[in-house]
């Protein structure tokens, strides 16, 4: 039986309850964001003792589901200051699940600011929560590092921690999920919740599943069949067979620097004249030949492979990937074209415990500004550097891209929501631009990632320079992704489910085989219209509006070259997205929190 | 006419071999002279390029395989390609 786990850091108590029947069918994104729905009121201070942050697999995680073992980190986001999933690969997901928990909710703050406590779940479901401060201030690898030291003859478990930037409390801080390999690189990257962790004095979570088997299905057979069809499917698809297990994500430098739409020095150009020192392809032969792994899974159950290790000179293990828009965003949009330098950046950002992207975006913002120059990298270190020392530079680097751009008076700030825009410029992919407006996660590209029919000619093809269209595709892909990320799927299957119909068979035949639920296509586009509905109805109680679902207006007005492309897409067209959520309220029987 | 050909991931080693006045570039473009009036298609069947689907880029928009190409074009082929 699932069962959520709560830790009240106030009391230092730990419970454990049944998972309600109305969230039977809820796992990862759809679970956490009911329970940051029912019991975060949407006013609340996101670092305050009535703020909660939620770990949940989804509800395939814990099974062989093949990439079904990601995990969703969810809160009320310091950055947005509305509702926030942060999803990230590594091995807590399936350690969660095969425990028996579908959620651990952390809720509360530790009497004493200074102290820094660890929860360890051991793989029998009990639990130790022990304080220890001397973890105060350590990066993310000290801390895993520390961690190890304590863990004796015990050798399978996963953890998840934060560095310094959560600790001090972030706009920008990230939770670290450590992966097969035990290094700490996997983030819930956006929206804060490092911060949100480090509020409640939680250094790090350690979750033994030493021994633990896969859990049992209710029809074992046909749960098999749906595995091998899916996983055949994703073997078979171009993209998820060949591309990214050979190139990883940053195969996307060149052909979005083609499509024109590879923001530049603070997304003041569309192509990046250096991208072919940083591209994947570059990526993948300078790895190869300093003898570094380019083909792994982020975690375990991983099909498709796009993982890998970027290795220094010497050979030694640096960070990983680099991933596509880690690249761009500490590369191309600050003018970095030097790996080493964009790597020894990610690695600096990975064990401060920083959103990558938003780390990027707002070093750039700040190189906007006149303080640093374009493509400065020594600098750019330095800067990251600051926020370790929790200096004033350093925390408003840390607290992100609008935080930054207003106290330095930049004009061109790239964020919504408050958060800083990804990888791909709006004005010549339309699509992406519309996800960026209207996601409830602010600007986001993994909430609706209209790149595929954009660009990229998955799932059909959409003209990216024209408005036609957009609106609608990005709120189908909205709709699969909040069904992806509460099953627990990483979304790259996307690319084989939009592709190939089996597929997308084999995901309600795992869901329906797995739990004894019953599962069809309507029940999984159901599943993502309610998750984006909560979603929806707890940021409007959170004080937002249609203003909110708005690029800045810079993209609507500065033309972009090469295409001298702008934003076109409507307002009208923009507030159309959400079309479905008052009936699917009503459906629900929920009204706004 | 001359036009730029590029070539990304798997289908970079189809690229022509660099001419020795080709002066420094892109790992992944190459000048080549063609006919006035030549098609993609034409291009990539020159090319022998693996069947299967590709993404054709003419100046950085996306063009059919019937698409003439004029003096100067840039043309870029990718296999299916994604990440995020």
């Amino acid at each position: 039986m699932r069962s959520i786990m709560r830790l009240n850091m106030s009391t230092l108590s730990i419970t454990t309850e049944p998972v309600p029947d109305a969230w039977a069918r809820y796992g990862g994104r759809a679970l956490t964001d009911a329970i940051v729905f029912a019991e975060v009121p949407p006013m609340a201070d996101p670092l305050g003792p009535e703020a909660k942050i939620v770990f949940a697999p989804g509800l395939l995680g814990g099974t062989s589901a093949p990439n079904g073992g990601r995990l969703s980190v969810g809160a009320k986001s310091p950055l947005t200051r509305g509702i926030k999933e942060s999803n990230a690969g590594g091995q807590a997901a399936h350690a969660l699940a095969k425990i028996g928990i579908a959620a651990l909710v952390v809720e509360g703050v530790a009497a004493d600011a200074d102290a820094r406590y660890v929860l360890k779940i051991n793989a029998d479901g009990s639990t130790e929560i022990v304080r220890d401060d001397s973890l105060a201030g350590l990066g993310n690898y000290a801390t895993k590092d520390a961690v190890d030291a304590t863990m004796g003859d015990v050798k399978r478990y996963a953890t998840i921690t934060i560095g310094p930037a959560g600790e001090m409390g972030l706009k920008s801080a990230a939770v670290a999920i450590s992966d097969p390999d035990g290094y700490p690189n996997r983030f819930a990257g956006r929206g804060g919740l490092g911060a949100v962790m480090g509020s409640k004095g939680l250094k790090a979570v350690v979750i033994v599943d030493e021994g633990l088997p896969y859990l049992a299905h209710a029809d074992k057979d046909a749960f098999n069949a749906a595995v091998k069809k899916f996983a055949n499917a994703l073997r078979e698809h171009a993209v998820t067979g060949q591309a990214l297990p050979t190139y990883g994500t940053n195969v996307l430098a060149n052909i979005i620097n083609e499509a024109g739409g590879y923001p530049t020095r603070n997304f003041s150009e569309g192509r990046f004249e250096g991208v072919d020192h940083i591209s994947g392809e570059t990526m993948r032969e300078v790895t190869v030949e300093r003898g570094g792994n380019v083909k792994h899974g982020c975690h375990t159950g991983c099909v498709i492979q796009c993982s890998r290790y970027f290795v220094d000179k010497d050979g030694h293990y640096k960070t990983k990937g680099v991933e596509y828009e880690n690249v761009w965003s500490l590369g191309a949009d600050c003018g970095i074209d030097d790996l080493d330098v964009i790597a020894e950046l990610d690695r600096t950002c990975s064990d401060l415990g920083i959103d990558t992207i938003e780390a990027g975006v707002t070093i750039a913002v700040y190189m906007d500004s006149g303080k640093l120059a374009f493509g400065d990298g020594a600098g750019a270190l330095a800067l990251l550097e600051e926020v370790r020392k929790g200096t004033d530079t350093g925390r408003m680097i840390g607290n992100g891209a609008e935080a930054t751009g207003l106290a330095l008076g930049v004009e061109h700030i790239p964020v919504v929501k408050h958060q800083g825009l990804p990888a791909y410029d709006p004005r010549p992919i339309q699509g992406i631009g519309v996800t960026y407006a209207t996601s409830t996660q602010g600007a986001d590209h993994t909430a609706g990632y209209s790149i595929t029919a954009n660009v990229l000619a998955v799932g059909g093809s959409v003209d990216p320079l024209k408005p036609e269209g957009q609106a609608a595709l990005s709120q189908g892909l909205q709709i699969a992704t909040g069904m992806l990320d509460s099953l627990g799927f990483c979304i790259f299957v996307a690319f084989a489910v939009l592709d190939i119909p089996a597929a997308f068979e084999a995901i309600h035949e795992m869901a329906e085989a797995h739990t004894g639920q019953k599962w069809d296509a309507d029940a999984l586009m159901q599943l993502g219209r309610e998750t984006l509905t909560m979603e929806r109805l707890y940021n409007e109680s959170a004080g937002f509006t249609a203003a909110d679902d708005r690029l800045p207006k810079f993209f609507y007005d500065v033309a972009l070259a090469p295409h001298d492309a702008v934003f076109t897409v409507t307002d009208a067209e923009l507030d159309s997205v959400h079309d479905f959520v008052a009936e699917t309220a009503t459906a629900m029987g929920i009204s706004k929190p | 006419m001359q036009i730029e050909l590029a070539l990304f991931a798997h289908l970079t080693s189809y690229l022509p071999p660099a001419g020795a006045d080709d002066g420094p570039g892109s790992s992944h473009a190459r000048p080549m002279d063609l006919p006035d009036g030549t098609t993609v298609g034409q291009v990539i069947a020159r090319l022998d390029l693996p069947v299967g689907p590709r993404i054709v880029f003419v100046n950085g928009r996306h063009a059919p395989d019937s698409h003439s190409l004029a003096n100067g074009d840039r043309l870029a082929i990718f296999p299916p390609v994604a990440g995020g």
